[in-house]
C-alpha cells in the first residue's frame, strides 16, 4: 500500500495542495487520529468516508486548525498546505481559514441579510475597496454557489429565512467568497433533502474547477458521485487511499469492501 | 434478534383487547397525577397573586397619603423694621434674620386672620392657634424672602404647611379619639382647623414636594421627601453603571470566550457564583473597610455606596451575561471562524449582537437589585440625616446623600405615625423606579431580540 502511494505521489507531485504526515490528534486521553498520511490534490474532489466516530470529521477540522478550539484537543505530525506547515508555531489560524473555507454539517448562516453573509469574509479581509467591488464579490460568490438567481431580488433579507438546501448554499457562497484555496465540507447535506442533495453536489462539481474540496460524507453514494479521490478511515486509521473509482470497485484492505458492502458501520 | 422477536410474538397467548373508550386503571392514575400538578401550581400561582395584591394595595394605602400635603393660605406682613433693620436689602442683611424671627411672623399672621375671619378660639391659647402651622413654616417662608428680597414690606399671601397632626386629621390618621390623648395637638386644634378649611382657607392637595423636598427632623414629618434619596440613589445607580457594567460584561465575554478552560478559570467561575450568593452587608463591612477607612473617601457619599454596589452587583452581571453568551449557538462562532473571523471578530461581530438582550436584561436586573439595596449602605453611613441637596456630578459624588431604600428605613424608625406614611410613600416611589427599570429591560430585549 505505501508502495502504491509513493508511486502516486510521483506522478501527480505538483499538484499536491495538502499533505498530511504522522498526523495524531488527541482529545485528553482519546487518540482520536492514529498516524494518518494523506495528499489532497488541487482542484479534485477528495472524498472522506467511514463509519461515525472514524475520525474523519476531526481530520477535516486538523486542515484549518478548527480543532484548536476545542480545548483538550492536540494535534501532531505536519500537515502540509503548498508545503508549509500550518501547525507551525508563527502561522495565524486566522490566516489560515481565510484560505482553507470551510462548510458545516447544520447550514448556519448569520441571523443577517443574505448580502451581509456573503459580505462578511471580504469585509474583514479587506478584499474590497469599494461598494461596487463588493457588490461583484457577493454576486459572484452566490452565482458560484448556484443561488444567484433564486435570491438576487431579497439580498437584504434575513439569511435564515431561506430554506434548508438554500441556507446551505449561501453557506457554500460565504465559504467561496473569501476567495479560499481549499473548500473543507464536512456532511454538507447530511441536513438537506434528496433535490437539495442534488444541487449541492452538482455545485461541488462545479467548485472543482477552481478549489481543491474536501468532503466528508456519510453517503458512499455520494462519495462515488461527487470525488475524484476517496479516503478510508476506520477507528482513527486512514485504512484506504485512492482513486474513487478503484475504492469502490477494487478495494484493496478487507475492512474497505466491508463497509462499502455494508458490512461494518 | 429482530426476527426472533416477530417470530416469538405470535406464540403468546392475545391479550385481551381493552376498549378505547374506558379509560384504564394506569391512564386514571397518570390523569389524576397531572390534575393535581395542575392544582398545586395554579394554587401556587394563586397565592402569590394574592400576596402581591395584599403588599401592593396595603403599601399604596399607607402611602398615598405622603403625596398629598394640607396647606393653610393666609397673609403675611412681611415686617422691614424686622427682616430688614438698616433697609437697604442687603441680602448679608436678610440672612441674619433667623427662623425665629419669621415664625413670629407667622404666628402673628395666623393669631390675624384667626381673628379676621370670626372663628371662635375657645380653650385654645395663642400658642396652640400659631402652633397649627409647621415649624418648617418659617424656614420656607424665609428661604423664600431671602430669594425675593423686594418682598419685605409687602404683605403676601403665603401658603404654608400645617403641623403634622392637623395633616393626618384630613388623611384619617388622627381623630378627635387621639387628639384628646395627644399632647401635640387637641380636638380644639382639629376644630379650628376644621374652621378654616370651611372658610377656604385650609385645604388638603397634591404634594409635589414630597419628591423634591429634602428630608426633616422628627418634629416636622409634614416637611419631609425623598428628593435627596431619589438624587442620592441615581448617583449610586451612575455610579454603578458606568463601573458594574463595561467590567462586568467584558470579563463575563472574556471568562466565556478567551479563557482557557483549566483550574483556575474553574475555581474563578466557581467563586463568582459564590459572591453572589454573600449576604449584601457582608460588601457594606468590604466597602467600610476598603473604600473609608482604607482609601479615605468621604461617608455618607454617593461614591462609596456605588462602589460597594458595583461589587455586589457583578456577580449578577457575569453570570447573567455569561448565561447570554452560553445560549448563542457555537455554529455561529464556527460559522464565523471559518470564514477566517480572528476570535475577536466573531465575538463582537456575531457572539455579542445576539446575546445582547439577554446581556441587558441581567444588567437592567442587577441594577434594580442594586438600587433596592439597604444594608451595605447603612454600615458606610448613608443612614446619616442629609438635609442638603449634593451637588451636580463628578463633585456631587462625594457630598453626603441618602438613598431612597436606606430614606425608607430611616423614616420607619422614628415614633411620629407620620413618617410611617412618608416610609410608605417612599416605597411607592422606589417600586415605580423599579417597574420604569423593568419596564425598560422588557422594551430592550424586544428591541434587540432578532428572531431570524
Amino acid at each position: 500500500m505505501n508502495d502504491m502511494r509513493l508511486l502516486e505521489r510521483a506522478v501527480d507531485q505538483t499538484d499536491i495542495k495538502i499533505s498530511a504526515r504522522n498526523v495524531q490528534v488527541y482529545y485528553g486521553d482519546k487518540h482520536a487520529i492514529k498516524d494518518v498520511d494523506v495528499d489532497i490534490q488541487d482542484k479534485t474532489v477528495t472524498a472522506f468516508i467511514g463509519p461515525s466516530g472514524c475520525g474523519k470529521s476531526t481530520f477535516l477540522r486538523c486542515l484549518n486548525r478548527m480543532n484548536d478550539t476545542i480545548d483538550i484537543s492536540r494535534v501532531e505530525g505536519k500537515i502540509m498546505l503548498d508545503g508549509e506547515d500550518i501547525y507551525d508555531k508563527r502561522v495565524d489560524p486566522v490566516q489560515l481559514r481565510a484560505r482553507v473555507g470551510m462548510v458545516f454539517q447544520k447550514p448556519n448562516p448569520f441571523p443577517k441579510s443574505i448580502y451581509d453573509n456573503v459580505a462578511y469574509g471580504p469585509r474583514i479581509h479587506g478584499l474590497a475597496r469599494n461598494r461596487a467591488e463588493l457588490d461583484e464579490i457577493v454576486e459572484k460568490s452566490l452565482r458560484g454557489a448556484a443561488l444567484w438567481n433564486e435570491v438576487k431580488d431579497r439580498l437584504a433579507e434575513p439569511g435564515t429565512g431561506l430554506s434548508g438546501g438554500q441556507q446551505q448554499r449561501l453557506c457554500i457562497a460565504r465559504a467561496v467568497a473569501t476567495q479560499p484555496e481549499v473548500l473543507l465540507m464536512d456532511e454538507p447535506c447530511s441536513a438537506l433533502d434528496p433535490i437539495a442533495t442534488s444541487q449541492v453536489e452538482d455545485l461541488i462539481d462545479q467548485l472543482r474547477a477552481e478549489f481543491s474540496v474536501v468532503i466528508v460524507t456519510h453517503s458512499m453514494q455520494q462519495a462515488a458521485r461527487v470525488s475524484q479521490k476517496t479516503a478510508f478511515f476506520h477507528l482513527g486509521n486512514l485504512v484506504e487511499f485512492g482513486d474513487t473509482d478503484d475504492i469502490f470497485t477494487r478495494p484493496q484492505d478487507p475492512r474497505t469492501e466491508s463497509y462499502i458492502s455494508g458490512r461494518i458501520g | 434478534m429482530t426476527d426472533a422477536t416477530l417470530s416469538a410474538a405470535p406464540a403468546a397467548a392475545p391479550k385481551p383487547r381493552a376498549s378505547l373508550l374506558i379509560a384504564d386503571e394506569r391512564t386514571r392514575k397518570r390523569n389524576a397525577a397531572e390534575s393535581r400538578f395542575r392544582a398545586y401550581g395554579l394554587s401556587a400561582i394563586g397565592i402569590a397573586l394574592i400576596a402581591l395584591v395584599v403588599l401592593l394595595s396595603s403599601v399604596l394605602t399607607d402611602g398615598i397619603g405622603a403625596f398629598r400635603q394640607t396647606y393653610l393660605t393666609l397673609p403675611v406682613a412681611l415686617d422691614s423694621a424686622r427682616l430688614d433693620k438698616n433697609g437697604n436689602r442687603d441680602p448679608e442683611d436678610i440672612k441674619k434674620a433667623t427662623t425665629l424671627t419669621y415664625g413670629k411672623l407667622l404666628d402673628q399672621a395666623v393669631q390675624n386672620t384667626v381673628a379676621q375671619q370670626g372663628i371662635a378660639i375657645a380653650g385654645l391659647t395663642e400658642k396652640d392657634v400659631s402652633d397649627l402651622v409647621s415649624k418648617e413654616a418659617s424656614a420656607q417662608l424665609r428661604n423664600r424672602v431671602i430669594a425675593n428680597p423686594e418682598l419685605i414690606g409687602q404683605t403676601v399671601d403665603a401658603r404654608v404647611l400645617v403641623n403634622g397632626r392637623v395633616d393626618g386629621y384630613y388623611k384619617g390618621r388622627v381623630s378627635m379619639d387621639s387628639a384628646a390623648r395627644d399632647s401635640n395637638t387637641s380636638p380644639a386644634q382639629l376644630q379650628l382647623a376644621d374652621a378654616l378649611k370651611d372658610k377656604g382657607l385650609l385645604a388638603t392637595q397634591w404634594n409635589w414636594s414630597f419628591l423634591t423636598n429634602p428630608d426633616a427632623s422628627d418634629q416636622r414629618p409634614e416637611a419631609a421627601g425623598v428628593g435627596v434619596a431619589i438624587l442620592g440613589s441615581l448617583y449610586m445607580m451612575l455610579v454603578v453603571l458606568v463601573l458594574a457594567v463595561p467590567i462586568g460584561v467584558a470579563a463575563s465575554i472574556y471568562l466565556e470566550e478567551f479563557a482557557p478552560k483549566n483550574r483556575l478559570t474553574d475555581i474563578i467561575e466557581v467563586n463568582i457564583s459564590n459572591l453572589a450568593a454573600v449576604p449584601s452587608i457582608v460588601f457594606g463591612i468590604l466597602g467600610l473597610a476598603a473604600f473609608i477607612n482604607f482609601a479615605g473617601l468621604p461617608q455618607s457619599a454617593p461614591i462609596v455606596g456605588g462602589l460597594v454596589l458595583t461589587l455586589m452587583t457583578l456577580p449578577t452581571i457575569i453570570i447573567a451575561t455569561r448565561a447570554a453568551l452560553k445560549a448563542v449557538p457555537p455554529s455561529i462562532r464556527d460559522a464565523a471562524l471559518g470564514v477566517g473571523a480572528s476570535k475577536m471578530q466573531s465575538v463582537f461581530h456575531h457572539v455579542l449582537p445576539l446575546a445582547m438582550p439577554g446581556i441587558l436584561t441581567g444588567t437592567i436586573i442587577g441594577l434594580a437589585q442594586a438600587l433596592g439595596e439597604t444594608a451595605p449602605l447603612l454600615l458606610i453611613g448613608m443612614v446619616a440625616f442629609v438635609k442638603n441637596f449634593p451637588a451636580a456630578p463628578p463633585e456631587g459624588l462625594f457630598d453626603p446623600a441618602s438613598a431612597l431604600p436606606v430614606q425608607v428605613y430611616n423614616w420607619t424608625q422614628r415614633a411620629d405615625p407620620a413618617f410611617f406614611e412618608r416610609a410608605s410613600g417612599a416605597i411607592i416611589v422606589l417600586l415605580v423606579f423599579l417597574l420604569c427599570m423593568n419596564i425598560l429591560a422588557i422594551f430592550l430585549r424586544r428591541k434587540f431580540e432578532r428572531r431570524w
